[in-house]
């Protein structure tokens, strides 16, 4: 029960301020509305543009939910007193971005698959492209936390500014992942591929995040 | 004995050229010899692939952008690894002179890729027959060219060199991971762009009477743009360590 007390409190902390993970949720709701309404196109073209967009808007909602996300804590002086205690700072940066990822992650890859039955009308490709989105909006996640602490002072646009290049890799393989799902043929190649990643930035970023955060308040 | 010796000879050399007044002193005897020796080498290249080699059998004479282009693209991504690997000698040992190196790298960088780019550009018009293509190899340098641009950003929105210093270091080290994603983006997606002609594998797939040229090419090139960050980097040094005493004696 102990173990589950600090990612209790950042729930709670993150829960209070609804506009930083409402917001993003109902901004990608929108894009996802709004992209067939600004196209005059039959709907097997919507069926092929859908990817790229759902991919780009899922990019756009990650960098937006990452906007403030250590500005308030570096404000308000909880940084300097977390770096001053005994608490480790980089789990701090790890649950941190597993509850973001818990409140906002989650329920856009759930209706990120659940707009591709919309768009595709084909459930078991939905099924497909869960894990997927899940795994890569983590991925988002980290990279953009990432960036926002290299910048944690000086706005998101520098931030994003210095990411953006870091999660294009990621989009290709999406991109890949896409045929793969269209075509199936390769679909766990490319998921393994996305989960090694994952499970090499999830426990390596959160220290570099944190050493990071140190240089600031140094 | 012998062997203890040696270490405290290599770690005293080290110190000591650790030291951006021994760095100062030592490149600016060293400076005009590599410029006149590498412009000697990258002319004597130019002259040899523009004037004497054979044209290609498929692109006539348009090839001969090679002898610039590639040069180019080699150092643009050599730069990064270098700026990566002098981001980790700050961090890992507290070097200050590979903070300075890092930081006078990441324009240089910016601008040989920026060249990289224009000159393949340039290239792909009689080849492709069109100036640009969202390709991998080509998308992927301008995303190495956006990736020095946010480097100098970042150092520049702090006036704490410290810490500007530092953040920079932990971002090349990152992004270095953009570099062999870059170099075998030509094998690992269909590309327009043609997979690598020198490899260290591989027989060069290139007829020797255009290699030969090649190779001097790029080292004269990568000469060159060492001086470039000779230069640079002596301007970082008058920036920092302008409250020093030497070098106020020295300007």
């Amino acid at each position: 029960m102990k173990l589950l007390l600090p990612y209790t409190n950042e729930a709670l902390k993150l829960i209070k301020k609804t506009r930083a993970w409402i917001g993003p949720i109902l901004i990608f709701i929108l894009i996802m509305v709004a992209f067939p309404l600004t196209v005059e196109l039959s709907s097997t073209n919507l069926s092929d543009a859908f990817y790229p967009v759902l991919f780009i808007s899922i990019l756009l909602v990650m960098m937006l939910a990452t906007e403030d996300i250590f500005l308030e804590d570096y404000e308000d002086g909880s940084l300097e007193l977390l770096l001053i205690s005994n608490k480790s700072l980089s789990q701090w940066v790890f649950i941190k971005i597993f509850i973001h990822w818990l409140f906002i992650g989650v329920p856009i890859s759930l209706l990120g698959a659940f707009f591709n039955i919309g768009a595709n009308n084909d459930l078991n490709s939905s099924l497909m492209l869960l894990p997927a989105l899940g795994i890569s909006t983590y991925i988002f996640l980290i990279l953009f936390c990432f960036g926002n602490s290299l910048s944690l002072t000086k706005g998101s646009v520098l931030g994003t500014l210095i990411t953006l290049p870091l999660t294009l890799p990621i989009l290709v393989i999406l991109g890949k992942l896409t045929s793969a799902i269209i075509f199936n043929i390769n679909y766990f190649e490319f998921l393994i591929l996305l989960f090694g990643i994952l499970s090499i930035i999830i426990f390596a970023f959160p220290a570099i995040i944190s050493r990071i955060i140190k240089t600031h308040l140094e | 004995m012998l062997r203890e010796i040696l270490i405290i000879v290599i770690k005293k050399f080290i110190h000591q050229f650790a030291s951006p007044k021994t760095y100062f002193y030592q490149v600016n005897r060293l400076y005009p010899w590599l410029l006149y020796i590498s412009l000697f080498i990258y002319l004597f290249a130019i002259i040899w692939g523009l004037l004497f080699t054979p044209k290609d059998f498929v692109q006539g004479h348009s090839y001969r952008i090679i002898y610039f282009h590639v040069p180019a693209s080699f150092v643009a991504q050599s730069l990064y690894a270098a700026m990566a690997i002098s981001s980790a000698v700050f961090l890992i040992w507290r070097v200050k002179l590979a903070a300075y190196l890092a930081r006078s790298i990441a324009p240089i960088g910016a601008m040989v890729t920026f060249i990289a780019l224009v000159s393949g550009s340039i290239w792909g018009i009689p080849t492709w027959g069109t100036w640009w293509e969202w390709d991998a190899r080509i998308t992927s340098t301008l995303i190495l060219f956006i990736m020095y641009l946010g480097l100098i950003s970042l150092h520049n929105s702090f006036n704490n060199f410290d810490k500007a210093d530092k953040l920079l270091a932990y971002l090349a080290i990152i992004g270095f991971i953009q570099i062999p994603i870059i170099k075998k983006s030509v094998d690992w997606w269909s590309s327009l762009h043609q997979p690598a002609s020198i490899t260290i594998s591989d027989k060069p797939s290139i007829d020797p009477s255009m290699l030969y040229p090649l190779f001097m090419s790029m080292i004269g090139f990568a000469g060159l743009v060492a001086c470039l960050v000779i230069l640079s980097s002596k301007v970082q040094i008058y920036i920092r360590e302008k409250n020093k005493s030497w070098v106020k004696d020295h300007v």
